[in-house]
């Protein structure tokens, strides 16, 4: 049995896998760009009242090993609180809040850093606070983070298959489900390999490529 | 008339500025010269309304704010009316030359293409490099975008912060002869400059400062004659090293 006949025998089993990691990978990416960044701006805006709960927390996060954490709000918070959450809502909350912190990071540090003397430039030109916002701030930031964000997010991807072991039915558990059956270790995890590589690769390519775009342009200060 | 009265700054424990008074007229241009760390740069910020001193007060055409401000009072910055040129350039560097040049006018909802564009880009001799962005440019040509970008404003104020320390000879001898003709229009130009030669033939006033204080000041014949001896002793260096 060839990886192609595995992934057309198997192709429901396949896409039903694939659908709960989309799903996944959906909530955890919107969850973290919107709320993370909101969290980052509020962070930079008032360092004392949200930045340093913020960044106290991210550094705590970056010590714990994420599986660690998913498991831990899986069996022990959940028995301490005596209640049961889905696995799928558990995994999908335990990745959020850590790209959540992830990306309010990298949009505080870039925001803290944001070279003064280019609003300054657009002060003496004139520019209103608001056409600074939007053609100078808003465009300078976005070059300087999508980058790292992009990196992120192909990071929490990944990260989804840990939603495995606490039996979500993501698409590495479907694989091992398949597994488990026809035992073709190579063909399956070489196909899901493949599947990984197809979407992860252009996602990294593509932040390898904005930063090096706008390194270049960045680098004038 | 931008005027600024009994000026003084202090950053932390170091007085910066002590008591200095100065006046820019719409037509003139004064030359601000003296050794590096007497405050000409906090006192170019100060007029240029981008920092506040600690006394004093600064007068633009008519409107008088005086320092420290009183809890309710705002300073209506008059940019671009008044604008400034610093020596780092301060480009933005997501946009190219022309970008940076035009962003302003745009920004501001006028014609971003003014036929005044076309001839300062042909007098600055940039329409080779137009379209690059800021680090794929020389200094010379970065100072030359930063100078064009301020005088496509129309400014009634222009503050000039070593302009010309990048330059060669021939671009520097261009933009002198702008400032002066932009002088002779009607534009008050205050600019701080190493280059004794522009202060004495295009300055109408030359202040000497040193210390954080005006040491001298008077017409550019102070240059050829000075009567403080900080000043002669400041001319022999600047001539030493030239």
């Amino acid at each position: 049995m060839t990886v192609f006949d595995i992934l057309v025998k198997y192709q429901q089993a396949f896409a039903d896998g694939l659908l709960v990691t989309f799903q996944m990978c959906l909530i955890i990416w919107s969850a973290g760009l919107i709320i993370g960044s909101l969290l980052g701006i509020l962070a930079a805006k008032w360092t004392k009242f949200l930045g340093i709960p913020t960044r106290l927390i991210a550094f705590v996060l970056s010590g714990m090993p994420m599986l660690v954490f998913l498991f831990w709000l899986h069996y022990p918070l959940q028995s301490l609180l005596g209640i049961v959450v889905d696995p799928f809502i558990t995994a999908v909350v335990t990745i959020s809040i850590i790209n959540i912190f992830s990306v309010s990071e990298v949009v505080r540090i870039a925001l803290r850093d944001f070279p003064n003397q280019y609003i300054v430039a657009a002060k003496v030109c004139g520019i209103s606070s608001y056409h600074t916002v939007l053609y100078i701030q808003l465009p300078i930031i976005l070059r300087q983070t999508l980058p790292s964000l992009l990196m992120i997010q192909v990071g929490m991807l990944q990260a989804t298959l840990f939603a495995s072991l606490i039996s979500v039915n993501e698409i590495f558990r479907v694989a091992q489900q398949i597994n488990s059956v026809i035992y073709k270790p190579v063909e399956i995890y070489t196909a899901l390999g493949i599947l990984f590589l197809a979407i992860c690769l252009p996602m990294n390519g593509l932040a390898l490529w904005l930063r090096k775009q706008f390194t270049r342009d960045y680098s004038e200060q | 008339m931008l005027e600024a009265k009994n000026i003084s700054k202090s950053y932390e424990n170091t007085k910066v500025l002590k008591d200095v008074s100065l006046s820019i007229e719409r037509g003139k241009i004064c030359a601000l010269i003296g050794p590096s760390g007497t405050g000409k740069t906090t006192l170019l910020k100060i007029l240029a309304f981008l920092e506040q001193p600690d006394s004093g007060s600064v007068t633009i055409d008519g409107i008088t704010y005086k320092y420290p401000l009183e809890k309710s009072q705002k300073v209506e910055a008059p940019w671009p009316k008044v604008t400034v040129v610093f020596q780092q350039l301060f480009l933005w560097p997501h946009l190219t030359l022309l970008q940076n040049i035009t962003l302003p006018l745009s920004a501001r909802g006028l014609d971003d293409n003014p036929p005044r564009l076309q001839e300062l880009l042909k007098l600055f001799d940039m329409n080779h490099f137009v379209y690059r962005y800021p680090n794929q440019a020389s200094i010379g040509q970065r100072q030359r975008a930063a100078l064009v970008r301020a005088l496509l404003l129309n400014p009634e104020y222009l503050l000039l912060d070593e302009i010309t320390s990048s330059l060669d000879i021939e671009q520097t001898a261009i933009i002198l002869s702008q400032l002066k003709k932009l002088g002779s229009q009607g534009i008050g130009i205050l600019t701080i400059t190493h280059l004794l030669q522009f202060a004495h033939e295009a300055a109408d006033k030359v202040i000497f400062m040193a210390g954080g204080e005006i040491v001298e000041e008077g017409g550019p014949n102070i240059l050829l004659t000075p009567k403080h001896e900080r000043l002669s002793q400041f001319l022999s260096v600047l001539k030493t090293v030239s």
